[in-house]
C-alpha cells in the first residue's frame, strides 16, 4: 500500500494529473524493476487502482499485465495481483466505489477490453495453463477471470476453449476441487461456457458432469439447498435443453432414475416450515424443467417415448402426481408441475392411464382430471394454472382413442349418477358460461376429445341439453350454433367455431346435422360477407369460411337445399370466391396463428392473447387447400363427386361380396353342425361297440373257467353248466339283438352322410363361381373325405365283430361238447399229497429264518448294553466338569467381591484427596486440579506433611 | 439395467467411411443408405454380455471431417476402446490411417484397445483396398483387424464385442491400473457392491 499512499498522496491536493499519470509510473515501474518485489509492488498497486481506474489501468497496463503473467509466472502473489486487475477492468459489475460513471459507459468498457485481450488467442491459452497452478491465488482468479470473459464475449471465448487442445476438460476438472470457492466458481464458469454450444456441453457431459453434479445436489440436500443447487440445476439445463446426443447419454447411463428424489416432498417438514422458500421454489422450477427438456414435444418422438418409458417405471410421474394434489404447494409451482406431467403423459399411452388411475384425496376421492377441470373453469383461478390445466388434458388425449370416449361417455345421458361431478359436466358447464375464457378453454377440451375420432364425433352428436324448464332439450351441437349466432365475446366464439370446424371436419354425419337446422347456413354467410375491418372480426369472419368450406367438402349431398352444388353457388353469388379465399387465407397470417402453431404449449402471458390452439393449427394447415379447391373449382367438385361415386360403387361390390361371404359362412356353419351330429353318433357307436367287446371278454373268461372248472368236479356242476349255458345263449341272443340295432344305426348314419354329401356337391356347385373362399369349401369337402373314411372303418370293425362272434360261437360250441365228453368220463382226483409236502418244507424254511432273527437280536442287545455303558460314564464326566464350573464360579465372585471392596476404598481414598485438596487451597497452596495418579496423591500428601 | 463394467468407446475415421452407420447397426440393427454428416460427437450405447457379465458400452461416434478434429481429440481422454475405421473402396481413408494412430496414441491413455477396421465389405466389385493390406497394417501396429460392412451388418456385432473381449482380458490381466486417475472402465459400486467386494483384486478404477 505504500505505493499506492506514494502516488495517490499527492493528487488529492494537486491539480488533476492523477490516474493516467500515476498508473503510467506504475506500468514503467513494472517494465523496468529488476527486483522481483519492486514489481510485485507495482502490480499491487495497479490492481488497487484498476477499479476505480478501469479505463486508463485497462489502456495502458493491459499489456504489461499479460506480459507479467507469462515472465513472473513463478511467483503466485504477482500473477494473483495481475489476474485481480485484468479481472476488475474487464468485469461489469459496477463496483460500490464508483457512482460516477454511468453503467452504459461500464459495461461498454468491460466489453472492449475483454475483445482486445481475446483478439490474441494465445492469451487464453495461457489463462487456462495458469489453472495448472493449484496455489489459491492464482487458481481462484484465474477461474473468476475466464468467468468474466465469457461473459462478456461467450462465443468468441467459447471457440478459442474449443480448439486449445484439452480445454473444455481442464475447465471441467474445477470441479473435482476441493476447495469449495473454486468448486463454486467454476459451476459458475461452467454455466457460461456451456450457453448454447453443442458441443462444448457434449464434451462437458463427456467428462462425467452429470455425476458429479448429482453427488453435488445431493451432498447439499437436493431441492431443500442453497443456491449451489441452483447453479448445478442450471448447468444441467444447458446440458440437456435440446442437446439430444447429451438426453441420450443421460438416459443410457440411468440418470433419470436419479431425478426423481429431487420431488420427495417430505410433508412433515413442509408443515413446519410452513411455506416454501424462494431458493426452494427456484430449485423446484429448474428440477421440473429438467425433467420437461427431455420429454419437450420438440424432441423426436423416440427420444422421447423413451424417457417417459423410464419415468413411468422409476416413479418419478407418480411422484409428480403427488405433488399435485399435495395441499400448501405455491401455485407457481403447481402450474409447472402440471405441465410437466403434461409432458411426461402427452402420447404415451401406459403413463395416460396412469394419470387418469390418480385420484384426488378429497372426500369423496374423486379423479384428478375432474379437480383439475374444476380449476380451469373456474374464473378465480389464476390464468396461467388454467392454461396449464388444458395442456395436462389436451396432453391426456393425444393420441388416446381409449380416454377420449372415457370423456366423451360422462357426457352421455347414459351415464347416469347425478351426484358425482364428471368431466363432461364441467366441460358443458364451462362451455356455456359467462366467463368467455371458460368458454374458449371448454371448446378447446372438447376439440381434442373428439380430434381425429370419427366414431366420437357421432357419439357426442347424441348430447342433448335441458336449457330451461318447459323448453325441448336441445343438441350439443344447435347449442354451440346458437350461442355462436348470440355473438357474445371473440374469444368464446373463437373457441366455438374451432371446436365446430374439428367437429364437422372428416364427418359427414356431423355436416348433415349441422346443415339440417337451416339458420346455420345463413349465419356464416352473413359473418363472411360482412364488411367489418376490425381485426378480430376478420379472424372471425375467417373461421365461419372456414366451416362453411368444410360443410362443403365433406358433404354428402343427401341435403337438396345445402349439397355441394348449391353451397357452391351460394358462396359464390353471396360471398364472390375472391372474398371468401381472401378472408380464408388470412387466418395463418394471424401473429396468434404462428405462435400457436410453434408448439403445443400454450404460452401466452395474459388472458387477452389466447385465440388459437395448436391442434386446430394443424387441423387447418391440413384442410386449407381442399377447402378452397372444393369450394372453388367445379372440377374438384365434379372429381370428387366422380370419387366419391366410384368409392360408392366400390362400397356396393364389396358389399355384395360380403353378403356372399356371410352366406357361405352359413352354410359352412350348418354343415359342420351336421357332421358335429355325425360325429357323436358314430362316437356313441364306437362306446356301443366297446361294450360288446368287454361282454365278449367276459363270455371268453368264462369259457375259461368253464374248462378250467370243468376237470376237477364236473359231474356236480353239470347242472350249473347248463344253467351257464342258457345264460350264455341268452347274452348271444342279447349281443345279436344289439348287433341288429347297430346295423341300423348305422344305416341310418350311412344315409346322413350320404345326405350331407349330396349338400355339400350342392354347395360345391353353388360355390364354384364364388372363388374368394375355396379353401374352406375344401376344407369342407375334407371333412366329408374324413368322414366318410371314418364311416367305412366303422363299418369294417363291425364286420370284424361279427366275424369275431361267430368265432366265439364256434367256441362255445366246443365247449358244449367237451362238458358232455367230461360229464361221461367223471374220475376222482386227489392231488392233496403233493400239496403237505410242499407246505411241509416251507415250514422248515421259516423255523431257520427264525433262529437266524434270534441270534441277531442277542448281537444287538449285547451292543446297546455297551452304549449305555458309555453314557453312564459320559454323564459321570460332565458332573465332574459341572463341580469344576461351580468352583471357579465360586472364585470369580470372591474376585469380584474383592474388587468391590478397593473400589469402594480408592473412593474413600479420592475424597479423602479432594479434602485434602481444599485444605490445602485454604491454605494457599497451588493445586493441581486433575490430579488423580497415586504418585500424585503422594506427593499432594507429601506437600501436606511438609506444610503441616 | 445394472451392469459390471462401463466401458467408454470412441469411434475414428475419415469422413464418409461409415462410423455412424457401424454405430446404427450396432445400437438400433438398422441401415440409413443416405450419408448424414456428423456434427461434432454423436453418443450410442448398449448392452452386451461377456463371460457372463452384463458391460455397458458408451459409445461416442466423432465426426470424421478435419474442422472437427480439435473438438473430437477431447473424446480420447477416458476411452478404453477405439474403433478406426477406413472404407475399403476409397485408399486415401487407408492412406490416412498413419496420422489418426498418431492422434489416438498421442491423446489417449496407452492401454487403449484399438480395432482397426475396413468397412463397406459388401461393395466387393469396387474394392481398392486388399484385405491383406489392412492385415499387415494392423499387425504392423498391433491391432486388431477386421472387415466389416454396416449395411448388411457383417461382422459389425463381432467388432464391438472383439473389442470388449480384449478390454476386458486386460483387466483380468490387470493391466488397467487402479492408480489411473483416467476413468476408462467404471464398475457401477452402487448396484453391483458383491461385484466390488468379489472382484477387487482386479484392477478396476472406480470413480
Amino acid at each position: 500500500m505504500d505505493y499506492f499512499r506514494k502516488y495517490l498522496g499527492p493528487s488529492q491536493g494537486g491539480v488533476q494529473p492523477t490516474g493516467a499519470d500515476t498508473v503510467e509510473r506504475l506500468v514503467d515501474r513494472v517494465q523496468s524493476s529488476t527486483l522481483l518485489d519492486d514489481r510485485r509492488d507495482a502490480v499491487r498497486a495497479l490492481k488497487a487502482m484498476s477499479k476505480k481506474f478501469r479505463l486508463e489501468v485497462g489502456t495502458q497496463a493491459m499489456e504489461i499485465l499479460i506480459k507479467t503473467l507469462e515472465t513472473d509466472r513463478s511467483d503466485a502473489e504477482i500473477t494473483g495481483y495481475a489476474l485481480d486487475a485484468l479481472c476488475n477492468i474487464m468485469s461489469n459489475e459496477p463496483s460500490e466505489e464508483d457512482d460516477e460513471t454511468p453503467i452504459q459507459v461500464q459495461t461498454d468498457l468491460g466489453l472492449q477490453f475483454t475483445e482486445i485481450f481475446t483478439k490474441t488467442p494465445s492469451n487464453i491459452s495461457l489463462l487456462l495453463s495458469m489453472l495448472e497452478e493449484y496455489d489459491f491465488h492464482v487458481r481462484w482468479p484465474t477461474v473468476k477471470l475466464l468467468t468474466t470473459l465469457l461473459t462478456n464475449r461467450c462465443k468468441e471465448l467459447q471457440e478459442c476453449i474449443l480448439v486449445s487442445p484439452m480445454g473444455v476438460s481442464k475447465l471441467m476438472d474445477l470441479l473435482s476441487d476441493s476447495r469449495e470457492i473454486i468448486r463454486n466458481d467454476a459451476l459458475l464458469l461452467l454455466i457460461q461456457l456451456t450457453r448454447n454450444n453443442g458441443n462444448i456441453q457434449k464434451i462437458v457431459a463427456f467428462e462425467n458432469a452429470f455425476e458429479r453434479l448429482f453427488s453435488i445436489v445431493d451432498e447439499e440436500g437436493n431441492s431443500d439447498g442453497g443456491i449451489i443447487v441452483e447453479d448445478c440445476l442450471l448447468l444441467l439445463t444447458n446440458l440437456l435443453k435440446g442437446n439430444i446426443s447429451n438426453q441420450n447419454f443421460f438416459r443410457e447411463s440411468s440418470f433419470i432414475q436419479r431425478l426423481t428424489p429431487f420431488f420427495d416432498m417430505d410433508s412433515e417438514a413442509q408443515r413446519s416450515q410452513a411455506g416454501w422458500s424462494a431458493q426452494k421454489v427456484t430449485n423446484i422450477h429448474l428440477m421440473l424443467g429438467l425433467v420437461r427438456n427431455l420429454v419437450s414435444p420438440n424432441n423426436p418422438q423416440q427420444q422421447t417415448a423413451a424417457c417417459q418409458r423410464v419415468m413411468f417405471q422409476c416413479g418419478l410421474l407418480m411422484k409428480l402426481c403427488t405433488i399435485l394434489m399435495a395441499s400448501g404447494v405455491p401455485a407457481d409451482v403447481l402450474t409447472e408441475t402440471i405441465n410437466t406431467v403434461s409432458e411426461v403423459i402427452r402420447g404415451n399411452l401406459q403413463n395416460q392411464e396412469y394419470f387418469a388411475s390418480v385420484l384426488a384425496p378429497s372426500t369423496p376421492p374423486r379423479p384428478a382430471i375432474v379437480v383439475l377441470l374444476m380449476s380451469m373453469v373456474n374464473e378465480k383461478q389464476p390464468f396461467t394454472l388454467r392454461c396449464s390445466v388444458l395442456y395436462c388434458f389436451q396432453s391426456f388425449l393425444y393420441k388416446n382413442e381409449v380416454g377420449q370416449s372415457q370423456i366423451i361417455q360422462t357426457l352421455l345421458p347414459t351415464s347416469s349418477d347425478v351426484n358425482t361431478i364428471t368431466a363432461g359436466q364441467l366441460l358443458c358447464g364451462g362451455l356455456f358460461s359467462a366467463d368467455s375464457l371458460s368458454n374458449w378453454f371448454a371448446a378447446v377440451a372438447l376439440l381434442h376429445a373428439i380430434e381425429d375420432n370419427p366414431s366420437q364425433k357421432e357419439q357426442i352428436l347424441r348430447v342433448q341439453l335441458a336449457t330451461s324448464i318447459g323448453n325441448p332439450p336441445i343438441s350439443l351441437l344447435q347449442q354451440c350454433c346458437n350461442i355462436l349466432a348470440q355473438g357474445g365475446k371473440m374469444q368464446t366464439r373463437v373457441g366455438l367455431l374451432m371446436l365446430l370446424s374439428a367437429w364437422l371436419a372428416d364427418s359427414t354425419v356431423t355436416v348433415a346435422h349441422f346443415l339440417a337446422s337451416t339458420a346455420n347456413v345463413p349465419f356464416l354467410i352473413t359473418q363472411v360477407s360482412a364488411s367489418d375491418s376490425d381485426e378480430h372480426e376478420l379472424l372471425v369472419q375467417g373461421l365461419c369460411a372456414f366451416l362453411l368450406g368444410i360443410c362443403c367438402l365433406y358433404n354428402d349431398d343427401q341435403n337438396e337445399t345445402f349439397s355441394r352444388a348449391s353451397l357452391r353457388q351460394i358462396i359464390e353469388r353471396r360471398i364472390g370466391l375472391e372474398t371468401f379465399t381472401d378472408k380464408l387465407t388470412q387466418i395463418p397470417k394471424f401473429e396468434s396463428y404462428t405462435k400457436a402453431a410453434k408448439k403445443p404449449h400454450l404460452n401466452s402471458k395474459q388472458a387477452s392473447d389466447i385465440i388459437f390452439d395448436y391442434e386446430f393449427t394443424s387441423i387447418f394447415k391440413s384442410l386449407e387447400s381442399d377447402v378452397l379447391k372444393a369450394v372453388s373449382s367445379a372440377a374438384f367438385m365434379e372429381e370428387s363427386k366422380k370419387k366419391m361415386a366410384s368409392m360408392q360403387e366400390h362400397e356396393k361390390v364389396v358389399n355384395q361380396y360380403k353378403d356372399l361371404i356371410q352366406e357361405q359362412d352359413q352354410q359352412l356353419n350348418e354343415t359342420r353342425q351336421l357332421y358335429q351330429i355325425i360325429q357323436q353318433k358314430y362316437s356313441n357307436q364306437e362306446k356301443e361297440m366297446g361294450e360288446m367287446k368287454d361282454l365278449i371278454q367276459q363270455l371268453k373268461d368264462k369259457n375259461a373257467l368253464l374248462k378250467a372248472q370243468k376237470a376237477p368236479s364236473p359231474a356236480v356242476e353239470d347242472g350249473k353248466k347248463d344253467e351257464e349255458l342258457r345264460s350264455l345263449q341268452q347274452e348271444l341272443e342279447n349281443l345279436r339283438l344289439n348287433l341288429t340295432e347297430k346295423d341300423s344305426t348305422l344305416g341310418r348314419l350311412k344315409d346322413d352322410l350320404t345326405r350331407a354329401e349330396a349338400q355339400i356337391i350342392t354347395q360345391n356347385d353353388t360355390e364354384e363361381n364364388k372363388e374368394n373362399n375355396p379353401s374352406e369349401i375344401a376344407v369342407l369337402s375334407a371333412t366329408v373325405n374324413r368322414l366318410n373314411i371314418d364311416l367305412q372303418e366303422c363299418r369294417q370293425i363291425i364286420t370284424n365283430k361279427d366275424s369275431e362272434i361267430s368265432r366265439l360261437q364256434v367256441q362255445y360250441n366246443e365247449a358244449v361238447r367237451q362238458v358232455e365228453t367230461l360229464k361221461q368220463t367223471a374220475v376222482v382226483n386227489s392231488h392233496s399229497e403233493e400239496d403237505t409236502s410242499s407246505l411241509k418244507k416251507e415250514i422248515n424254511k421259516l423255523k431257520e429264518e427264525k433262529s437266524q432273527l434270534m441270534e441277531r437280536i442277542k448281537k444287538s442287545n449285547e451292543e446297546n448294553l455297551k452304549a449305555i455303558d458309555k453314557y453312564n460314564k459320559l454323564e459321570e464326566e460332565k458332573k465332574s466338569i459341572e463341580n469344576e464350573r461351580l468352583g471357579v464360579e465360586d472364585e470369580l465372585d470372591t474376585l469380584k467381591k474383592e474388587q468391590e471392596d478397593l473400589l469402594v476404598l480408592l473412593a474413600d481414598q479420592d475424597t479423602k484427596i479432594d479434602k485434602y485438596k481444599t485444605k490445602l487451597k485454604e491454605l494457599g497452596q497451588q493445586v493441581e486440579d486433575d490430579d488423580d495418579d497415586d504418585d500424585d496423591l503422594g506427593d499432594d500428601l507429601d506437600d501436606e506433611d511438609e506444610e503441616s | 439395467m445394472s451392469y459390471a463394467y462401463l466401458f467408454k468407446y470412441i469411434i475414428i475415421g475419415d469422413t464418409g467411411v461409415g462410423k455412424s452407420c457401424l454405430l446404427l447397426q450396432f445400437t438400433d440393427k438398422r441401415f440409413q443408405p443416405v450419408h448424414d454428416l456428423t456434427i461434432g460427437v454423436e453418443f450410442g450405447a448398449r448392452m452386451i454380455t461377456i463371460d457372463g457379465k452384463q458391460i455397458k458400452l458408451q459409445i461416442w461416434d466423432t465426426a470424421g471431417q478435419e474442422s472437427f478434429r480439435s473438438i473430437t481429440r477431447s473424446y480420447y481422454r477416458g476411452a478404453a476402446g477405439a474403433l478406426l475405421v477406413y472404407d475399403i473402396t476409397r485408399r486415401d481413408t487407408f492412406n490416412h490411417l498413419t496420422t489418426w494412430l498418431e492422434d489416438a496414441r498421442q491423446h489417449s491413455n496407452s492401454n487403449m484397445v484399438i480395432m482397426l477396421i475396413g468397412n463397406k465389405s459388401d461393395l466387393e466389385a469396387r474394392r481398392d483396398v486388399k484385405k491383406e493390406e489392412g492385415e499387415a497394417f494392423a499387425r504392423e501396429h498391433g491391432l486388431i483387424f477386421m472387415e466389416t460392412s454396416a449395411k448388411t451388418a457383417a461382422n459389425v456385432e463381432e467388432a464391438f464385442i472383439n473389442t470388449a473381449k480384449e478390454i476386458y482380458q486386460k483387466i483380468q490381466d490387470g493391466v488397467f491400473d487402479i492408480n489411473n486417475e483416467l476413468h476408462e472402465i467404471e464398475i457401477d459400486c452402487m448396484l453391483f457392491s458383491d461385484c466390488f467386494v468379489n472382484e477387487h483384486n482386479c484392477m478396476i478404477v472406480i470413480v
